[in-house]
């Protein structure tokens, strides 16, 4: 087993440590135990004193228990105590703290009524209870004391441990706990975030339900909880995802985990106090020789009977995963750019048309104005009539090589709510006068009620100027041709979009291919236009199909899923 | 009895449609616009010389050059168009047209042929 190095060393004979307190064996108390089956702690309940008199004269406070076992200091413990009870953090950590840092907290009050009962010298009071236990059956937890050391009590926990070896396998399981701890591939932390639950308690006290607002309104709480909730154990992962020379590096306050990711700190705060089990999410994390990391956040809060001083954070490095995921989506950028600055070569003749339509009429104008000005008694309103509609021209054609622009230009993708109506709308400018100038006739019929998707403007519309021209071109010299092009609802919140025309179709033995990159049946095509469309498809997560019509013609179908918070 | 020669102008585009009648307008000349080549085939007996462009929808340029031919007209043809398409120039111009004008077509060329035409059907402006 890898050793634990921090814990090991602090737990060998501690010179600071009364040697004559442990173990009490034999003690008429606690007849039926002995060192193999019973866990031991030694406290010193001085500063404990003036609470237990105040009760003891009849004023109990509310949240007695918990305030006389804060301040109830843990003198020793004895190796059971420390494997049934203590934090992984070790005997060392353990000395000195509050018993509420390390008593499970489901049996704060039977401690806190038996510490009470000995020391008030309640007559007739039970030196023994009845508590749950996660190690032990039918627990039980005895208290005792020593004239000879007046400040201190000695409890001890034990159960019905018939056999020892249960005890062994308890010893043996939590070795191997702790092996795959240190093992497991990822970072784990170990935190005791105990000292956050009376602070829980005091927000619901005074009606906070939101807590998330009350620390956006309260913003030093989380510095404060960073430093009081404290890191416990590392395993092997932690201490090299850190740069940390050992664990004990590690071990403190937790704010060194949220250095980079303040917010993420609110939000493991805001789970904690909303009673959430889990809570995953990626983060920036500065390692301690500077480096700034991208890691994949995994809580598990402990829930009872488990530990409440254990919270599992569990990081994943993913800065080279995310990186990777960044440069394929540049790649599929350039991909889709290439497949557009293609589409647009394809309508080269049609673009240029198009724009060469308003500089004729700027010209004409113009020239038509000179002659106006050049007569005798030169016609002023009709050259302002003229020069307006130059102005409109020069508009209108610049709009068309703003849009040339936006499809050939390069763009960082860029994912918004859009109304795939005003994307098929925008495409169809682009095609609309091929398909006018081929006399085809085109449908359009565009579903008002269509719920808007999450997507990059520029490659929707390349998807639909893709599939138009895909069967603008099928349609090539046939007579009475058509295209259809309709949007939808798909019945799951997400957008459906359909193109259909009555050319020959697809070849039967072709439509599983006809998304293939290089794939082409055309005599001039590249075999990219529909290749292109598929993986922009795949980058938004929908689809595109290809299929025949029953009457003939090709029928394409893209989805897009619905936009989820 | 004469009657004033007026030119039919066949384009989809608005703008290059108004700025063609337009410019024969400053010279004189009557001009009328269309949106759609069937809708000029409906009237063409009212007009001597039509101005054309090539690419439009439904019914294009050569179409409108066949349809006048098939029904007997001899009106004189000019095309004035965007499309760079050597063949169906040719073809057009074979079929009869008058001449071939690239856009943006420089104004006196244009006249100066209309002129011309104009003056061989005998009409004036």
């Amino acid at each position: 087993m890898e050793p634990l190095s921090h814990q090991e060393a602090a737990d060998g004979a501690d010179p600071e440590l009364p040697p004559a307190l442990l173990p009490r064996i034999g003690d008429v108390a606690h007849a039926g135990m002995d060192e193999e089956s019973s866990a031991w702690s030694v406290f010193d309940i001085s500063g404990a004193r003036g609470l237990i008199a105040r009760i003891a004269a009849g004023d109990m406070p509310d949240g007695w228990t918990r305030a006389l076992l804060d301040a109830v200091r843990v003198v020793d413990i004895d190796d059971n105590a420390l494997r049934a009870l203590g934090p992984i953090g070790g005997r060392r950590r353990m000395v000195g703290a509050p018993v509420t840092v390390y008593w499970p907290a489901e049996s704060w009050p039977v401690l806190a009524e038996l510490i009470f009962a000995e020391l008030a010298d309640i007559p007739g009071a039970a030196r023994t209870r009845k508590i749950v236990s996660s190690v032990f059956n039918d627990a039980t937890v005895n208290i005792s004391t020593d004239p000879a050391h007046p400040d201190l009590v000695f409890v001890s926990v034990g159960g019905s441990v018939t056999d020892k070896r249960s005890l062994w396998s308890l010893r043996a399981s939590e070795e191997r706990y702790r092996t795959l701890i240190h093992h497991l591939p990822w970072a784990l932390v170990l935190v005791d975030s105990t000292a956050m639950l009376p602070i829980f308690d005091e927000l619901r006290a005074a009606g906070v339900s939101d807590v998330g607002a009350h620390l956006d309104a309260h913003p030093g709480l989380p510095f404060e909880s960073r430093a009081i909730v404290r890191v416990t154990d590392a395993n092997r992962n932690a201490v090299e995802l850190f740069g940390a020379g050992c664990a004990d590096q590690l071990i403190g306050p937790v704010d060194y985990l949220f250095a980079a990711s303040p917010d993420t700190a609110k939000r493991v705060i805001t789970a904690h106090f909303d009673g959430r089990r889990n809570l995953t999410e990626i983060m920036k994390l500065r390692t301690f020789d500077g480096r700034l990391r991208d890691v994949q956040l995994s809580i598990t809060y402990p829930t009872p009977p488990e530990r409440l001083d254990v919270t599992l954070l569990m990081f994943e490095d993913v800065t080279e995963r995310l990186q990777t995921e960044v440069q394929l989506r540049q790649l599929q950028e350039e991909y889709a750019r290439a497949a557009r600055i293609a589409t647009l070569g394809e309508l080269a003749s049609s673009i240029a048309h198009e724009v060469n339509q308003p500089l004729a009429a700027i010209a004409m104008n113009a020239e038509t104005s000179l002659r106006w000005l050049a007569r005798d008694e030169p016609n002023l309103a009709k050259v302002e009539q003229l020069t307006k509609r130059i102005a409109d021209s020069a508009r209108h054609a610049s709009e068309i090589v703003q849009r040339i622009r936006g499809m050939a230009g390069r763009h960082a993708p860029n994912r918004t709510a859009l109304d795939l109506n005003r994307v098929v709308e925008e495409a169809l400018m682009f095609v609309c006068h091929d398909i006018e100038a081929r006399g085809i006739q085109l449908g359009v019929k565009l579903d008002i009620g269509l719920p808007r998707v999450l997507g990059d403007r520029v490659q929707l519309q390349q998807v639909v100027v893709n599939l138009l021209v895909n069967s603008l071109q099928a349609l090539a010299g046939r007579p009475h041709s058509q295209i259809e092009i309709t949007t939808s609802r798909d019945g799951f919140g997400g957008a459906r979009l359909s193109v259909r025309d009555n050319g020959p179709g697809i070849a039967a033995e072709d439509l599983h291919r006809v998304f293939e990159g290089f794939f082409t049946t055309k005599q001039d095509g590249m075999g990219i236009g529909l290749a292109v469309c598929q993986s922009i498809l795949a980058a938004h997560g929908g689809g595109i199909s290809a299929a025949n019509q029953a009457q003939g013609g090709a029928f394409f179908q893209v989805t897009l899923p619905p936009i989820t918070d | 009895m004469s009657r004033p020669v007026v030119i039919a102008i066949v384009d989809d585009d608005r703008a290059v449609r108004e700025a063609l009648c337009e410019l024969l307008q400053v010279e004189g000349m009557a001009a009328l616009g269309f949106e759609r080549a069937a809708a000029f085939l409906d009237r063409a007996g009212e007009f001597d010389c039509v101005i054309s462009d090539v690419r439009m929808p439904e019914m294009d340029g050569l179409e409108l050059q066949r349809r006048l031919r098939a029904c007997g007209s001899a009106m004189p043809l000019i095309f004035v168009t965007s499309l760079d398409d050597e063949t169906a120039c040719a073809h057009a111009l074979r079929a009869g047209a008058i001449a071939w004008f690239a856009k943006p077509v420089a104004d006196a060329a244009l006249l100066g042929t209309l002129r011309v035409v104009l003056g061989n059907t005998g009409g004036g402006a």
